[in-house]
């Protein structure tokens, strides 16, 4: 008998593993380029609903890339690290992409302002592991909708995320419940994210 | 003809009823318990699991004939791990957002000690349909249990089932159970459900002497 | 000197406010099926410590070196799962070979541990949480104690449970949830501990 012989079990397990990783191979293969395609679109996708008046829940994906391709320009020296919304070739919007460490991992989201620099035009998250049904909640519209209209405040930090319940101020959002940890971290990238890129622009601007 | 029907039902009442993973067996929460504070994630993991469980179940009964007995665990762990990383890439391409939420849970299906339980004590033994069914009832028992304990977990604690607002729940005049979305929620509730499922076992099982 | 304040900020939290096993469920089966006693849960605890340090350690560099440069992503699982059940094989050896008192402590939990979801877990979260090396260590570690403590104390409470009276449905696995509810109720009395950093 085959199966008696000693080195059938090797035979065997090489055999099996080869056949699986083949088909696991074909799969990726097969579906690697979406996977790709879906990181880019995610990332686009919040660009476009962090601005204003771009995105629309029920947009297909081609019509998505389209608009994104179509509307926004790409970072250049007067908009720093930002991405742009223009009419006319005036800037309406600017798209600043923020990251940095969240309470588990890597927190990446796009932060849009106005051309004045000073009031906020929306934010959306497009990658981020936190908790599910906890942190992980800011990526919600829930969460990011009340960052919508407020203001960037000149003394102390730019925004503030305040406990829920509390009193909100001009530039003060509500933090998810539960979430301590994501809302202190998150806090910091904003607020890092947009001094610096405040700082980049002034001092370009004046030496203009 | 009758005897194999009745066995087959047998096989699908152990699953659901008198055997299930969670209540009776207590195996393979693991993976899954993290996620029930919503429904939609519970029941997209529950689905991955049917569909991991069945098919491995299936899988090993077909190669059990050939498989040596001194690797036969590190064949089965191969197998378990070739269907999830088949969900893993079908999310990651179709649904990416899903993907995200469920973060390393539905990696951890490999270790999910049913789906290898249900391989080692059924399918290691018995033919590729009866082990696919098999598998395929105590997934399907596994997932009825979970979504009961995640519906509770969504509505008492976020006031929203499947994300929609439930009409009390989400007013003002409910004063939301932060505690069900928190980790100590999903063993209160499991040992709950636990407690009244075995309770009901247990008084059917005397009436029944 | 800001990674290694890092890696110690995720020691502690593994260890604590974000217990693997009360925050994130992993490692439930043995922890509900083995912690009857003290003594076993003791042994057990110990080989998930050296278990999940040392494999979430190997497991970075197979991640680093091996997965990372050759784009193997998918494959991932199937990596870290055999390098855990291989490794675990290979300590059962030495153990053996060496230590036979020690074997007659440890070496019956071994086997139990390459299904332990929990060593596969925090091998999965440093992979997506990406941890630097030094991390990994901390992170390893604080969750191998984090489990340890949990089970440790859980096996203690069992013990004075056995001459209890429980209600029949809640016997065995129902109490042993509930106290478990419990005791993630009170570790999450820790967060805020490190809010200062």
């Amino acid at each position: 008998m085959i199966r008696k012989k000693a080195w059938f079990p090797v035979v065997y397990m090489f055999c099996l593993t080869a056949f699986f990783s083949t088909i696991v191979i074909g799969f990726t293969q097969v579906t690697g380029e979406r996977v790709e395609a879906n990181e880019k679109l995610s990332f686009e996708k919040a660009v476009l609903a962090a601005l204003p008046g771009l995105y629309e829940k029920n947009l297909s994906r081609l019509e998505l890339h389209k608009r994104f391709t179509e509307s926004v320009s790409p970072p250049d020296n007067f908009s720093a690290a930002a991405y742009t919304l223009r009419q006319n070739g005036q800037i309406i919007a600017y798209a600043l992409p923020v990251s940095g460490r969240g309470f588990w991992a890597p927190i990446k989201g796009v932060i849009g302002i106005k051309a004045d620099k000073k009031t906020i035009t929306g934010i959306a998250f497009y990658q981020q592991n936190e908790t599910p049904g906890l942190g992980a909640e800011i990526a919600k519209a829930a969460f990011t909708e009340q960052f919508r209209g407020k203001t960037i405040s000149t003394d102390g930090p730019p925004l503030n995320i305040k406990r829920p319940g509390a009193v909100l101020g001009d530039s003060d959002v509500h933090a998810v419940t539960g979430a301590t940890q994501t809302s202190t971290r998150l806090e910091k990238i904003i607020n890092d994210g947009l001094e610096e890129w405040l700082s980049r622009t002034t001092t370009q601007g004046n030496a203009k | 003809m009758t005897a194999k029907t009745s066995r087959s039902k047998s096989i699908i009442t152990e699953g659901l009823w008198y055997n299930n993973p969670v209540f009776k067996q207590v195996l393979g929460i693991c993976s899954t318990l993290a996620v029930t504070n919503l429904v939609l994630n519970t029941l997209v993991m529950c689905v991955a699991l049917i569909f991991t469980l069945s098919l491995s179940s299936f899988t090993v009964s077909v190669l059990r004939e050939f498989t040596p007995r001194n690797i036969r665990m590190m064949i089965e762990t191969l197998i378990i791990a070739f269907y999830v990383i088949i969900v893993d890439v079908l999310l990651k391409a179709f649904w990416p957002e899903m993907s995200g939420n469920l973060g390393p849970y539905v990696g951890l299906i490999i270790t999910n000690c049913i789906v290898m339980g249900r391989c080692e004590a059924y399918g290691n033994s018995n033919p590729p349909a009866k082990a696919f069914i098999d598998g395929f009832f105590n997934a399907l028992g596994y997932t009825f249990i979970l979504l009961i304990i995640a519906t509770f977990r969504e509505i008492l604690g976020m006031g929203t089932f499947l994300g929609f607002a439930v009409p009390y729940f989400s007013g003002p005049n409910w004063d939301k159970w932060i505690i069900m979305v928190m980790p100590p929620g999903a063993f209160f509730m499991l040992a709950i459900v636990t407690w009244i499922f075995r309770s009901i076992q247990a008084v059917k099982e005397d009436k029944a002497k | 000197m800001n990674e290694l304040s890092h890696a110690f900020v995720v020691f502690i939290s593994a260890i604590f406010t974000q217990n693997i096993l009360l925050s994130y469920f992993l490692g439930l089966c043995p922890f509900i099926g083995v912690s009857r006693e003290v003594k076993t849960s003791f042994g057990l605890g110990l080989a998930v410590i050296f278990v999940m340090t040392s494999t979430c350690l190997l497991n970075w560099l197979a991640y680093e070196y091996v997965i990372e440069p050759l784009g193997l992503h998918f494959f991932r699982f199937i990596l870290f799962i055999i390098i855990i059940a291989a490794f675990v094989q290979f300590v059962e050896m030495v153990i053996e070979r060496f230590s036979p008192s020690l074997y007659q402590r440890l070496g019956v939990f071994l086997p139990l541990i390459t299904v332990n979801c929990a060593i596969l877990g925090a091998s999965l979260f440093m992979v997506i949480r990406d941890y630097s090396f030094i991390v990994t260590f901390g992170y390893g570690l604080g969750s191998g104690i984090g489990w340890f403590l949990a089970i440790i104390a859980m096996a203690g409470i069992r013990q004075r449970l056995a001459i209890d009276r429980i209600p029949k449905g809640l016997q065995g696995p129902g109490i042993t949830l509930i106290i478990a509810g419990l005791m993630a109720l009170a570790f999450i009395g820790f967060t805020g501990v490190l809010s200062g950093n």
